[in-house]
C-alpha cells in the first residue's frame, strides 16, 4: 500500500483490531448483564421501543454470549482455513468504491475541462471516466439498490422512497418497515413487550457483498443507501438511507423560541422557552414511552444560561458552550420510560439568535451509535465501535437537514456546516476502513453532494454570496478522492461513482390535479382540492392517481382494495390514452414539462413488477414531480412554482440525468448502467456473476 | 430464520420457479409469495402511525 502522509498507521491499524475485540466484549457484556440499560430498549412500535426480549431471551443470549466467546478461537480457525483459497481466482486483492450521490457529469466534465478537479481528470486519463446510465426513476433508494444487487427495481423490489398500502392508498416508506410486537404484556397501566417488533428490509434479492462473503471474501459497506435495518453477511456494514430517528421519523427537527408558544413546521416542531432571571427554560420532546398506556411522550428539560457573551446549555447534568452560530458536538440525551428502561439519542444544538428573540435549533434525536436503541450496523457492535474510535456521527438516514433550512430555521451558512460536518465523519470512517482493509471491497457513499446540490442549485450560475458553494463542493469532492487514490495501488480496482445527476426544480406537476382535469381522478362531494394522502378522493370513480416521485398507478380491480379498472385490454387501453394526453400537457409559455411517459411493464422484467407504480414519468429538466402531488394531494392548479430553497433534482426523465463513473482500469463497455457494478465486483474477485443478476460486468 | 419443510418435488419446482423469475433464491421466491398472501389478510398499520414516519424525508413535504 502506497503511504498515505496521513494519520493513519501501522499503530492505528493495531488500535483498531485491540478497539474491536473490546468493544465487542464490552458489548456483549452490556448487552447482557444490566436488563434496564439501553441495549436492552429499541424503536419497536412506531416511535416507541420496546424490550429486546423477554427474560428467557436474555438468559439465551447470555448463554450464547458466553459460548460464543469460548468458541471464537475455533471459529477463527476454521475461517482461516475456509477462506484460504477465497482469493485464489481473484484479479485484484481490493475493490474501492467511492460513491457520490447526485455528482453530476455535466457539472463535473466541465469542471474538469476548467481545471477544477484535478484528481477526477488524472483518474480520467490514467483509467476511465464515462457516463453511468441510472435507473428509472432516477432516485437514491431506486439506484443504489440496483448497484448493491446488480438487477433492476422489479428485482429488488424498491420503486420509490415511497410505496402505497392496496388497502388504504396511503403512502409508506417503501424500504423498510418497523412493525408491532405480537405479545405484549399488560399490567396495570403499563405495556411489556415480550417479542420484538418486526424490523424488515423491504430490499429484496442479494447485495454482491453477500455474496462474496459467502466465498470468504469480506467487506466494509460504510452507508450505502438501504442498508437499514442491516443485513448479516460476512463483513461489517453501516446502515444509511432509511433509517428513522429516536421518534421513529426519517428526522424531525426542533427549535426552541421565545417567539410563539407552540407551532409545527411542516417536518420539525417549533417548541417555547420560557425567560427567566438568568437565562431560558425548556423541554425537549423525544420518543413515545410505549411501556405506558397511551404511549405518552417522553421528555428531556434543558436550561440555556448566559456565561458572559456567550451561553451555556445544561442538560442532563452537562453543560456545553452555546455560541451564536456554532453547532455542539453531539450531545447525549438519555431518555427515561416509566419502568426503567432507557433510550439514547443524541443531537447537536445551535444557537441561531439571542435579540430580541431567543432560539435555540436542536438537530432530528440521532440513534446513538455507541448505544443503538434499534440495530444500524453489523456486526452490531460495528457502530460502536466506530463512535468509540473515531467520535460520534450522525446516524439518520438522510442525515442533512434539509427542511431546517427549506422552512428557515437555519440559514445557508449552518446548514452547510452541518453538511460537512457530517462530510468529515464519514470521511473518517472511509479513511479508516482503507486503512485496515488489505483485502476484500470498501463501499461508501458520501451524501454531502446531493443535498449541497438539492439545496443550492438555485445559486448556480448567480451572482450571489452563495454562488460558488456547489462548485466548493466539486471541489471537496475531488479532494476526497485525492486522499483515496493513495489507496488504490495496482492490486486494487477504484470506481468512483454516482447514482444520477442533478438539474433545476423550478415547476412542479401535480400529476393528481392533472388527473383530476382529465377525468381520470375525482373527489366526493365535487371538490377540487383534497387534503393529504387522498383525504377526500372518491374512489368509486377513480382510474389512476399519482404518489410518490416517480410515477402513478392505475387503481386496478383486485389489486387496489377499491379498483375499478379491469385488468387485461381495459387497462391496457386506459394506459395508452392517459401516456398520449399527458406527454401533450403544456406549461403557460408552452414548455412541455413532460418528456416520456414509460409504461414500466416496459422497462424491467421481474418478480416484483405488480408492486410498481404502472407509468414512471419522465419529467423534463426544470420540472418534477410537485410537493404536494407526491403525498396525495389534488391542488388547485397543475403546475406551480417550486418557492422552496430545495431547488435542484434528479426526478426528471432519467435519460437526462446520468451519473458518473470513474475508475483506475480501462472500461471498455459502450453504455455502462449502474447494475453493473455488482458483476463487475464479483467478476474481479474471479466469482461468476449468478444467473439472476441484470447487469454485465464491465471489465 | 426458521425452517420449513417442503417436499423433494415441491421444493425442485420451487427452484426451478425462482431461477426463472429472477429471484435470487428460492427462499425468496417463497417469502415472496407467502407474503403476498398474507398481506390480504391482514390489518393495514394506522395511517396517521405510517405518514408520520414518513416525517423528515426532504422529497416530500
Amino acid at each position: 500500500m502506497a503511504a498515505t502522509g496521513n494519520h493513519y498507521t501501522a499503530r492505528s491499524r493495531r488500535l483498531n483490531a485491540v478497539l474491536q475485540c473490546a468493544v465487542a466484549v464490552a458489548g456483549l457484556a452490556a448487552l447482557y448483564s444490566h436488563p434496564h440499560s439501553t441495549q436492552l430498549a429499541y424503536i419497536g412500535p412506531g416511535a416507541g421501543f420496546a424490550f429486546l426480549g423477554s427474560f428467557l431471551t436474555l438468559a439465551a443470549g447470555l448463554f450464547m454470549s458466553a459460548l460464543s466467546l469460548l468458541l471464537w478461537p475455533f471459529r477463527m480457525a476454521w475461517r482461516a482455513v475456509r477462506n484460504r483459497n477465497s482469493f485464489r481466482n481473484a484479479h485484484v486483492k481490493k475493490i474501492i468504491f467511492l460513491g457520490l450521490d447526485g455528482l453530476d457529469p455535466r457539472l463535473t466534465e466541465r469542471m474538469m475541462a476548467e481545471g477544477k478537479l484535478p484528481n477526477l481528470a488524472r483518474l480520467a486519463a490514467e483509467g476511465s471516466y464515462q457516463r453511468l446510465r441510472t435507473t428509472f426513476p432516477a432516485l437514491s433508494p431506486v439506484a443504489w439498490s440496483t448497484f448493491a444487487t446488480g438487477v433492476s427495481p422489479a428485482r429488488h423490489n424498491i420503486f420509490d422512497f415511497l410505496d402505497r398500502s392496496l388497502k388504504s392508498y396511503q403512502p409508506r416508506l417503501s424500504s423498510a418497515r418497523v412493525g408491532q410486537p405480537e405479545h405484549v404484556l399488560r399490567l396495570g397501566r403499563f405495556r411489556i413487550p415480550l417479542s420484538r417488533p418486526a424490523i424488515e428490509s423491504r430490499r429484496k434479492s442479494q447485495p454482491f457483498w453477500k455474496i462474496l462473503g459467502k466465498l470468504g471474501i469480506g467487506s466494509t459497506i460504510l452507508r450505502v443507501p438501504i442498508t437499514f435495518p442491516p443485513e448479516k453477511f460476512d463483513g461489517k456494514l453501516l446502515s444509511a438511507m432509511a433509517t428513522p430517528d429516536l421518534k421513529g421519523t426519517q428526522g424531525s427537527f426542533s427549535q426552541f423560541t421565545t417567539r410563539v408558544e407552540k407551532a409545527t413546521y411542516e417536518n420539525g416542531s417549533r417548541y417555547p422557552l420560557r425567560r427567566g432571571a438568568d437565562g431560558f427554560d425548556g423541554e425537549i420532546e423525544g420518543p413515545e414511552d410505549t411501556f405506558v398506556e397511551g404511549s405518552p411522550l417522553l421528555r428531556i428539560p434543558f436550561r440555556v444560561v448566559r456565561r458572559g457573551s456567550a451561553f451555556e446549555l445544561r442538560v442532563e447534568g452537562r453543560r456545553c458552550r452555546l455560541n451564536p452560530g456554532e453547532y455542539t458536538g453531539w450531545q447525549r440525551l438519555t431518555f427515561r420510560t416509566a419502568i426503567g428502561v432507557k433510550v439514547n439519542g443524541m443531537a447537536r444544538f445551535l444557537l441561531t439568535e439571542t435579540e430580541p428573540d431567543f432560539s435555540v435549533y436542536m438537530s432530528p434525536i440521532n440513534i446513538d451509535p455507541e448505544r443503538p436503541a434499534l440495530p444500524i450496523s453489523h456486526p452490531p457492535y460495528y457502530a460502536a465501535y466506530l463512535a468509540n474510535l473515531l467520535g460520534s456521527f450522525a446516524t439518520v438516514g438522510m442525515a442533512e437537514d434539509t427542511w431546517a433550512l427549506n422552512e428557515g430555521v437555519i440559514d445557508e451558512d449552518a446548514f452547510l456546516d452541518q453538511a460537512y460536518g457530517i462530510f468529515e465523519e464519514r470521511e473518517a470512517m472511509f479513511l479508516n476502513a482503507l486503512e485496515s482493509t488489505r483485502r476484500g471491497v470498501v463501499a461508501c457513499v458520501f451524501d454531502t453532494s446531493d443535498r449541497i446540490q438539492h439545496m443550492f442549485y438555485r445559486h448556480l450560475g448567480a451572482s450571489d454570496r452563495h454562488a460558488m458553494v456547489i462548485e466548493e463542493m466539486y471541489r471537496r469532492m475531488d479532494a476526497l478522492v485525492a486522499k483515496t487514490l493513495p489507496y488504490a495501488d495496482s492490486g486494487t480496482a477504484l470506481f468512483v461513482l454516482s447514482d444520477h445527476g442533478f438539474c433545476a426544480f423550478r415547476r412542479g406537476v401535480n400529476i393528481n390535479s392533472w388527473l383530476r382535469d382529465n377525468g381520470y381522478l375525482y373527489l366526493r362531494n365535487g371538490d377540487r382540492e383534497s387534503g393529504s394522502f387522498f383525504e377526500g378522493v372518491d374512489w368509486s370513480r377513480t382510474r389512476a392517481y399519482g404518489l410518490g416521485l416517480g410515477g402513478f398507478y392505475l387503481n386496478i380491480k383486485n389489486r387496489e382494495a377499491r379498483g375499478v379498472v379491469s385488468g387485461g385490454r381495459e387497462a391496457e387501453e386506459l394506459k395508452h390514452e392517459i401516456m398520449g394526453k399527458l406527454a401533450a400537457l403544456r406549461d403557460e409559455d408552452g414548455a412541455t414539462p413532460i418528456r416520456t411517459v414509460y409504461e414500466t411493464a416496459t422497462l424491467y422484467r421481474g418478480p416484483y413488477l405488480e408492486a410498481a407504480p404502472d407509468f414512471i414519468v419522465g419529467y423534463n429538466e426544470g420540472y418534477r414531480c410537485s410537493w404536494e402531488g407526491a403525498v396525495g394531494k389534488v391542488a388547485a392548479a397543475v403546475l406551480t412554482d417550486n418557492p422552496k430553497a430545495w431547488s435542484g433534482d434528479h426526478c426528471v426523465d432519467p435519460v437526462l440525468v446520468p451519473g458518473v463513473l470513474f475508475s483506475n482500469r480501462r472500461i471498455s463497455a459502450d453504455d455502462p448502467g449502474i447494475e453493473d457494478l455488482a458483476p463487475t465486483a464479483l467478476k474481479l474477485f474471479g466469482v461468476a456473476p449468478p444467473p439472476w443478476m441484470e447487469g454485465k460486468a464491465l471489465l | 430464520m426458521s425452517t420449513i419443510k417442503l417436499k423433494k418435488d415441491l421444493l425442485q419446482k420451487v427452484k426451478r420457479v425462482a431461477a426463472a423469475g429472477g429471484y435470487s433464491s428460492p427462499e425468496e421466491f417463497v417469502e415472496h409469495v407467502l407474503e403476498r398472501e398474507i398481506a390480504k389478510l391482514e390489518d393495514a398499520q394506522s395511517d396517521e402511525e405510517i405518514v408520520r414516519k414518513l416525517k423528515g424525508l426532504g422529497y416530500i413535504d
